[in-house]
């Protein structure tokens, strides 16, 4: 009996967006990609960047080929919603009736890893380096606060924030840990974990 | 409120860290964050899991905080009891007049309430008749028998003064019966064993998370045992009574190696239950000392970002 012949199957997009990269055998930066095309169409974040940190990590693993690197690079972008409101923030904005849609967007990095990937607290200390701004982006107001009504309040709103950031009353330096569902059995899930450094209190969802 | 003298004995018992004295229980937990888990039962009660009573069991974690912190120290209760064999006799006879004396002291107390009462439904019932009486003078025309409500009278006095009192009208000065007085506490019969170094043990050994658990502790959370959430501790940011907890905490040490779906199964089990998930260990390695190994600790949260 002859084999049957299969219709062979077109690669998906994410396959091509891949392989069109020449990542297809590289997985941290096929990794890479992925949470970025996730970002891109799932969540619809804007402005997406990728920022190398081989660097950091090569004093970590040792010293191996920047190729095997099991993680090299952050992602960063600006979300169409908040992703992170600290609760105390938000009771700030509540109080004040600032609304979330009326503020800047925020630029937050992103981690992208894959399951199967190890790591230590070693490793996540040296993520918390100087590449992690998640300041509001240009929301650092020096000059005295000027502007009427709303204006008046969003200016004092990202002064407070500001300072706060500074003291870790609305949470520290935040990044969010992706997660690529792979191996035998993954489909492909990408799921997302925010990361503060320090005791930040949970938010009451 | 009193609080106990310092430093508290902990009872080690077959590697239990245990508490005996209620002051010493509130004590703890109002001034030094200390829950620990209540676990004494009622013997007819043993299955009953809830409403437990002390003895207070601490956590090997919770007993070094305290020994650390010079507020408690480890006692050898097996030895601690074979030293109640020397109490000298004429001790035990001090004390049992002591105890006795406080027997009498409250029996007089109880008489003197007693009669008290008593003093007052009296002034009452006097009271009832003259009322009832200047109100049967102006019915008495009607020629009203005052026998009836001399009958009511006697029954309020049933009802306000229990049987002894309105039977028995012995002095207060010679009770019949003295009350036995049992003591909550057994340190004043018996030396303080905290004041023999004999008793006294080191300092509890404790797991590689005791940084973690030192630095929270330090922060003024309240750490209770995780088992219930999956984790290590379970950290309030005040009383248990008070405030929902708000993190499940585990302990790794700096350069162990943590896979990624423990932390994807932390962040999903502390959002499901409103918490957060925390991460954190000391940066120095387990030889160094603990107390510099709890200053280097480092923390990260993490939550499920909802999308």
């Amino acid at each position: 009996m002859s084999q049957p012949e299969w219709p062979s199957q077109a690669p998906s997009a994410l396959s091509k967006l891949i392989h069109d990269a020449g990542a297809s055998g590289n997985q941290p930066t096929a990794t890479t990609i992925q949470v970025l095309h996730n970002l891109q169409h799932q969540h619809l974040w804007t402005s997406l960047q990728i920022h190398d940190i081989s660097d950091k990590f090569k004093q970590y693993y040792g010293d191996v080929p920047t190729g095997e690197l099991p993680i090299r690079s952050l992602i960063s972008g600006l979300p169409p919603h908040r992703v992170y409101t600290h609760p105390d923030e938000q009771l700030y904005m509540l109080q004040n009736g600032i609304r979330e849609d009326e503020l800047r967007p925020e630029r937050l990095f992103v981690l992208p890893t894959s399951q199967g990937i190890t790591f230590s607290l070693r490793l996540y200390s040296m993520l918390w380096g100087d590449n992690l701004e998640t300041v509001v982006e240009d929301g650092v107001i020096t000059g005295p606060v000027v502007g009427e009504g709303k204006e008046k309040k969003l200016d004092e709103y990202y002064k407070k924030k500001v300072e706060c950031l500074a003291s870790k009353e609305w949470g520290s330096k935040r990044i969010l840990l992706a997660m690529v569902n792979r191996g035998p059995g993954g489909d492909g899930t990408v799921v997302y974990y925010v990361i503060q450094e320090g005791e930040v209190k949970p938010r009451q969802n | 409120m009193d609080n106990p003298t310092l430093p508290i004995p902990i009872s080690h018992i077959s590697g239990r860290y245990l508490l005996f004295s209620i002051e010493a229980v509130t004590y703890l937990r109002r001034e030094h964050n200390i829950c620990g888990v209540l676990t004494g039962t009622l013997p007819q009660a043993s299955q009953q899991n809830v409403f437990l009573g002390l003895p207070l069991q601490l956590m090997p974690e919770e007993a070094r905080v305290l020994v650390d912190k010079g507020i408690a120290c480890i006692i050898d209760e097996a030895k601690a009891q074979t030293s109640m064999i020397s109490l000298m006799e004429e001790d035990r006879r001090r004390y049992k007049r002591e105890l006795e004396a406080q027997g009498h002291h409250v029996t007089r107390l109880l008489a003197d309430r007693k009669n008290k009462r008593k003093e007052e439904a009296l002034k009452k019932i006097a009271e009832n008749k003259a009322k009832k009486s200047a109100k049967a003078d102006a019915e008495s025309e009607a020629a009203a028998s005052s026998a009836i409500p001399a009958e009511e009278e006697s029954a309020i006095v049933d009802v306000f003064a229990d049987d002894s009192a309105s039977r028995s009208s012995t002095p207060t000065s010679a009770p019949q019966e003295i009350l036995g007085v049992t003591p909550p506490t057994s340190y004043p019969p018996l030396p303080n064993p905290t004041t023999s170094s004999d008793l006294v043990l080191s300092k509890p050994e404790v797991p590689l998370s005791y940084p973690l658990f030192a630095h929270l502790h330090s922060r003024g959370y309240f750490l209770s045992p995780g088992l219930r959430f999956g984790c290590q501790y379970v950290a309030y940011p005040g009383d248990p009574l008070r405030f929902h907890s708000h993190f499940l905490v585990v302990s790794a040490e700096y350069d162990q190696q943590i896979d990624l779906m423990d932390i994807v199964n932390g962040g999903r089990l502390g959002t499901g239950v409103k918490k957060g998930f925390l991460l954190g260990g000391p940066q120095k390695s387990r030889e160094e000392a603990e107390i510099e190994r709890t200053e280097s600790v480092v923390t990260y949260s993490i939550e499920w970002a909802g999308m």
